[in-house]
C-alpha cells in the first residue's frame, strides 16, 4: 500500500536518536458482517481498520506511535514519537536496505472482494431454519456471519519487507430455549482463515444444530455438584484447558520478566509423561494460523511440552532478542493501534493411547466437560478457572445427567501432573475462539484429545 | 480535525445522497498518551491520535452500520455505497428510526479538565517511576513487577443526524495502576490495582494506588483451599462492581426483547432485598460514565433499575424502547445498550463492620472467569479471599468457586457498606449475600 522507499525513510526517522531495532506495521482490514435475529436479517455492517504503527526498541524499552492518517507528515510524526524512547542513546544506527521477503501463504483463498451479500444471508437463514426445527422449545436464534480480509505490510530495520493477505470467516449461532421458567443457552461458532466456501463442508445447519443441542441439554441439566472429583475433558473444545492452564504461562514476556511459574525451567519436568503440547501457526486455513506473524516472522510448529518436559517458550522479537533466541513467529497484535505481544496460535495436544470409551468407563464419579465457555489464568501461580458450556455427570463408568452452572478451578502445573489418560482422538475445536491479553484480542485455535484428570475442584451449587 | 462536527454533518449528507433515508454519524477523535515502567526502566512510551467514524443508516427501515478509521473522502464515499448496497438484504423493521432531536441539557457535566490535558509528559514519566519505586518500598517481598502504567486521553465526540440533531462534547480521562509480583520463599503471587478519573484532583493518590496494589499482591500468601460449604459471602468493592457488570446484560433491553434474560417478564416483581437499589445515571458531574447525550443523541438521565429490590426498569436505546413500548433511557452505545454510571446504592455501615457482623463466611477480594449466563441467571466464579470466623478475617483462601443465581444473590443481599466510589462507570460498595455455595476441597 505504501511505497517501499517511504518505509525506508520512516525507519530512518524512527532510528534518528538510536535504538536496536525499528519496525513499521501497516494494515488495511475490511470486515463485512450480517446479523440475523427473530428470523430476519437484522443488520449489515462494514468495518474498515486502516493505519500504521511505528515502533522503536532499545534494550527492553519500546517507543510507539500510530497514525490512521496516511499522509507522510502524520507518519513522520508517529516515527518521531516512537524515536523518543531512544533519546540520549547512541545516535545514527543504520537500517538495512529493505528487500521484499516472499512468504509461504497458508490460506487457500485469495480474493480482493467479499462474497456477494446473498451468500451470507443464505447461510444465516439456513442456520435459523435448522435451529428452529431442532426442538419446539427453541425461542430465539441469533446468528452472525463475519468475513474479513486483512492486508498487512511489515517493514523492519533488519531489512525485511513482508506483505500478508489474511482472510478470516466466522459463523456463530446462539440458541435460547425455554421450558416453563427455565432458560437454556447454547452457542457454537466455526470458521477459519479461508472464505465462506468453508461452509460447503461444515454446513450452517450442523453449526445451528450443535448450538440447539447444547441449549436444550442445558434446559434439562441438573445443578453441577460441588467439590473435588475426577474430570474428563472433551476432545477439541477441551483444548481451552491447555490454552489457559499452560499456554499463557509459556509466553515469553512473562518468562523473561521472571513472572511466570515456568520461568527458567526449560528442560525440566513440568507435567507427567503423558503430556505433550504444541503451538502451531502453520496449520492450513485454521483460525489461529499465520503465514507470518505481526512482526513479519513465519509461523512455526513449536513443541512447548514434550512427554512432560518443558521444551521452550513462544517468542516475539523483543523478548526473544533479550533472551538471546530467535522469534518463534508468535508476535501478534490486535491492530496497528497496539504493539505486538508474544501470543499463542493453535495450541493443542496430540493423540495418546486410550479410547474415549475406556476413559469414560474407568471413571467412578466425575464431571465430563465436553466444551468450555471460557477461562482465565493467573500467571505467577498458574491458578485457572473455566466455565463449562456443555457438561455431564459420570457415575460408575457411565454418562448420566447433563449438568449446568459448573465452574472448574485448579492449578495448571498441578493438573498437568494429574493427567491419567490421553485419548486417541485429538482434534482441533471448531474455530471461533478469541484470546484476550493486555486488552488485545486475537483469533486463536485450540485442540485436544479426550483427557482424564484424576482430581479437580468443581464449583457447582449442589452439595448433594 | 478543525471542524469535527462539520465533518459528521457532511457524512450524514453523503449518506443521504447515496440513498439513505435516515443517517447518523458519530465521530470520535482521541489523543492518547501512555507510559509503562518496570523497576526504573521505561518499557513502553506511546503517544498517538486516533479517530473513528461510526455511521448508521436506515434505508426504508433497513439498518446498516459502518465503522471506519479511513476518512479519505473517496474511500468514504465508496464504503457508504457498499454499506447501502448491503442494506438491501436487511429486513424492513418499523422500529428502525432515529430519535427525535431533543435539546440537550446544557448542564455542565465537568467531563473535561484543562489541567489534565496540559500535563507535561515528563510528569507522567516521573509518576510511573515513583509507582514502581513505592511498591518496592512498601513491602520487601516485592522485588519484581509486571509493570506500572500512567496514561491519559482527551476525546472529542461529535454527533449529527439527518433529523437535525447535532451535538458535541469533550472529555478527559487519566489512569494510573501497578501490577507487583511478590515472592515469599518459593511462593510467587501477582496482584494489580488501578484507578481512573476525569480530573487529577479526583484521582486516588500515587501512594494510595501503590498501597492497594501491594496489599492485593501479598495478602493471600499462604492461602489454602476452603472446605465445601454454604455460608454468607461478602464481595469487596471492586469484585462487587464486577457482579454488577455481569448483572447488566440481563437488564439490557436487547436481551429482554429476545427472551435472552432471566429478568424477562419480571418487571414490577420484588426480586432483591430492600437493600438492593440499583441505579443508572448518566448525569453525575465529573463521573467517568457521564455524557450529555448517548450514542444516538438522546439526553442521558437517571434511571432507577431496582428500587429496594423491586424491578422498576430495564435499560433502553431508541430501537428497543420502541419495540417494547417504552422510552429510551439514554443508554445507546451507538451499536447497542450500555451502562452510563451503573451502581448499587451505598449503605451506612463500614465494610469492616460488615465483616465484624459475620460469624462465619467468606470475604471475596478477587474473582476469575466470566461467562454469559444472563439467560439462565446462574452465577459461578473462581474466587480468592479470606475465611471469616467470628467476625474476623481468619486466614486467606484460594482455588475455590462461589456459586448461586443472580436472583438469589439480590434477594439474599443483607448488608451493603458505605464505601462506594465512582472510579469507573460500573461501581459498587462492598456487599454481603446471606448464603452462597463455596466449592473447595
Amino acid at each position: 500500500m505504501l511505497d517501499p522507499s517511504l518505509f525506508q525513510r520512516l525507519i530512518a526517522k524512527a532510528l534518528q536518536h538510536g535504538g536496536d531495532y525499528a519496525d513499521i506495521f501497516c494494515e488495511r482490514r475490511i470486515a463485512s458482517s450480517f446479523r440475523l435475529q427473530d428470523g430476519q436479517i437484522h443488520e449489515s455492517g462494514l468495518a474498515v481498520t486502516q493505519g500504521v504503527g511505528i515502533r522503536v526498541i532499545i534494550g527492553e524499552s519500546a517507543g510507539y506511535g500510530y497514525s490512521d492518517d496516511l499522509s507522510y507528515e502524520a507518519l513522520e510524526r508517529a516515527a518521531a514519537v516512537a524515536s523518543l524512547i531512544a533519546r540520549g542513546g547512541s545516535s545514527g544506527r543504520q537500517a538495512v536496505a529493505l528487500s521484499s521477503t516472499p512468504i509461504l501463504a497458508l490460506y487457500d483463498e485469495h480474493r480482493d472482494v467479499h462474497a456477494p451479500s446473498e451468500a451470507y444471508v443464505n447461510l444465516l437463514e439456513r442456520a435459523d431454519t435448522a435451529a428452529r426445527s431442532f426442538d419446539p422449545r427453541v425461542v430465539a436464534v441469533n446468528a452472525t456471519i463475519s468475513d474479513e480480509l486483512q492486508d498487512v505490510w511489515i517493514a523492519s530495520s533488519d531489512g525485511r519487507l513482508v506483505h500478508d493477505h489474511r482472510p478470516l470467516v466466522t459463523l456463530g449461532v446462539q440458541v435460547v430455549t425455554k421450558k416453563n421458567s427455565e432458560r437454556g443457552h447454547g452457542f457454537v461458532g466455526d470458521g477459519g482463515r479461508t472464505s465462506i466456501g468453508f461452509y460447503d463442508s461444515r454446513s450452517p445447519e450442523s453449526i445451528a444444530q450443535d448450538a440447539a443441542r447444547i441449549s436444550t441439554t442445558n434446559l434439562e441439566a441438573v445443578d453441577a455438584p460441588a467439590g473435588e472429583m475426577e474430570m474428563i475433558v472433551g476432545s477439541g473444545g477441551g483444548g481451552v484447558l491447555l490454552h489457559e492452564a499452560v499456554g499463557h504461562g509459556l509466553e515469553s514476556d512473562f518468562n523473561r520478566q521472571g513472572v511466570s511459574l515456568y520461568s527458567g525451567r526449560v528442560g525440566e519436568r513440568v507435567a507427567n509423561e503423558l503430556v505433550t503440547i504444541y503451538d502451531d501457526g502453520n496449520l492450513r486455513n485454521e483460525r489461529g494460523s499465520l503465514s507470518v506473524d505481526d512482526e513479519g516472522n513465519p509461523g512455526q510448529h513449536k513443541v512447548l511440552v514434550e512427554n512432560g518436559i518443558l521444551r521452550g517458550y513462544m517468542q516475539d522479537h523483543l523478548n526473544g532478542a533479550l533472551m538471546g533466541v530467535p522469534s518463534t513467529g508468535s508476535g501478534r497484535r490486535q491492530s496497528f493501534r497496539a504493539m505486538p505481544q508474544p501470543r499463542m496460535c493453535n495450541t493443542y495436544m496430540p493423540s495418546g493411547q486410550s479410547t474415549p470409551d475406556e476413559i469414560i468407563a474407568s471413571t467412578k464419579r466425575g464431571i465430563y466437560a465436553k466444551t468450555f465457555a471460557g477461562g482465565q489464568v493467573e500467571i505467577s501461580k498458574g491458578d485457572f478457572v473455566f466455565m463449562v458450556a456443555e457438561g455431564y455427570l459420570v457415575e460408575d463408568g457411565k454418562i448420566t445427567a447433563p449438568v449446568k452452572n459448573a465452574t472448574i478451578v485448579g492449578n495448571g502445573p498441578e493438573v498437568m501432573t494429574r493427567v491419567v489418560a490421553v485419548g486417541n482422538d485429538s482434534r482441533l475445536a471448531s474455530g471461533h475462539y478469541t484470546c484476550g491479553k493486555g486488552g488485545q484480542y486475537v483469533p486463536v485455535g485450540v485442540g485436544m484429545p479426550t483427557l482424564k484428570i484424576s482430581a479437580i475442584t468443581v464449583g457447582g451449587s449442589s452439595l448433594g | 480535525m478543525d471542524n469535527q462536527l462539520e465533518f459528521a454533518r457532511s457524512v450524514v449528507e453523503m449518506a443521504h445522497s447515496c440513498g439513505a433515508s435516515e443517517a447518523e454519524a458519530a465521530c470520535s477523535i482521541s489523543d492518547r498518551f501512555s507510559v509503562e515502567a518496570r523497576a526504573q526502566v521505561i518499557t513502553k512510551l506511546e503517544q498517538s491520535t486516533g479517530k473513528t467514524l461510526h455511521l448508521r443508516v436506515f434505508v426504508d427501515g433497513r439498518k446498516a452500520t459502518l465503522a471506519t478509521s479511513d476518512f479519505e473522502p473517496s474511500h468514504l464515499q465508496a464504503a457508504i455505497a457498499q454499506l447501502i448496497a448491503g442494506a438491501r438484504h436487511v429486513a424492513k423493521d418499523a422500529y428502525n428510526v432515529l430519535p427525535e432531536p431533543v435539546a440537550v441539557d446544557e448542564a455542565e457535566l465537568e467531563l473535561y479538565s484543562s489541567e489534565l490535558a496540559a500535563r507535561d509528559p515528563q510528569v507522567k514519566i516521573d509518576e510511573v517511576r515513583t509507582l514502581e519505586r513505592r511498591i518496592r518500598e512498601i513491602d520487601e517481598r516485592i522485588q519484581n513487577s509486571n509493570g506500572s502504567h500512567v496514561g491519559d486521553s482527551i476525546t472529542n465526540v461529535s454527533l449529527a443526524n439527518s433529523r437535525g440533531f447535532s451535538g458535541e462534547y469533550r472529555a478527559t480521562r487519566a489512569s494510573r495502576g501497578s501490577s507487583p509480583v511478590a515472592t515469599d520463599g518459593s511462593d510467587k503471587r501477582t496482584g494489580s490495582y488501578g484507578t481512573a478519573a476525569r480530573k487529577l484532583s479526583e484521582m486516588e493518590s500515587i501512594d494510595g494506588v501503590a498501597q492497594t496494589a501491594v496489599k492485593r499482591t501479598v495478602e493471600l500468601f499462604g492461602a489454602r483451599k476452603p472446605p465445601t460449604m454454604r455460608v454468607p459471602v461478602i464481595f469487596e468493592r471492586d469484585v462487587a462492581a464486577s457482579v454488577l457488570s455481569d448483572l447488566f446484560a440481563a437488564l439490557s433491553a436487547g436481551n429482554i426483547a429476545i427472551g435472552n434474560s432471566w429478568l424477562t417478564d419480571r418487571l414490577g416483581d420484588q426480586i432483591g432485598s430492600s437493600l438492593a437499589t440499583i441505579i443508572d445515571d448518566g448525569r453525575m458531574v465529573g463521573a467517568l460514565g457521564s455524557a450529555p447525550f448517548d450514542g444516538e443523541g438522546v439526553p442521558t438521565q437517571r434511571t432507577t433499575i431496582f428500587e429496594a429490590g423491586k424491578l422498576r426498569s430495564f435499560l433502553f436505546d431508541t430501537y428497543y424502547a420502541r419495540k417494547l413500548g417504552a422510552v429510551s433511557t439514554g443508554n445507546s452505545t451507538g451499536g447497542g445498550v450500555g451502562p452510563n454510571n451503573f451502581y448499587l446504592k451505598a449503605g451506612s455501615q463500614s465494610a469492616r463492620d460488615l465483616i465484624a457482623s459475620t460469624k462465619r463466611g467468606v470475604f471475596v477480594v478477587d474473582t476469575i472467569g466470566f461467562a454469559t449466563e444472563h439467560a439462565s441467571g446462574t452465577y459461578s466464579r473462581g474466587a480468592r479471599g479470606f475465611c471469616i470466623q467470628n467476625g474476623e478475617l481468619a486466614y486467606p483462601i484460594d482455588e475455590f468457586t462461589i456459586a448461586s443465581t443472580f436472583g438469589d444473590m439480590l434477594a439474599g443481599m443483607d448488608g451493603v457498606a458505605n464505601d462506594l466510589r465512582f472510579d469507573g462507570a460500573v461501581v459498587s460498595p462492598t456487599f454481603r449475600v446471606a448464603e452462597m455455595t463455596i466449592s473447595g476441597g
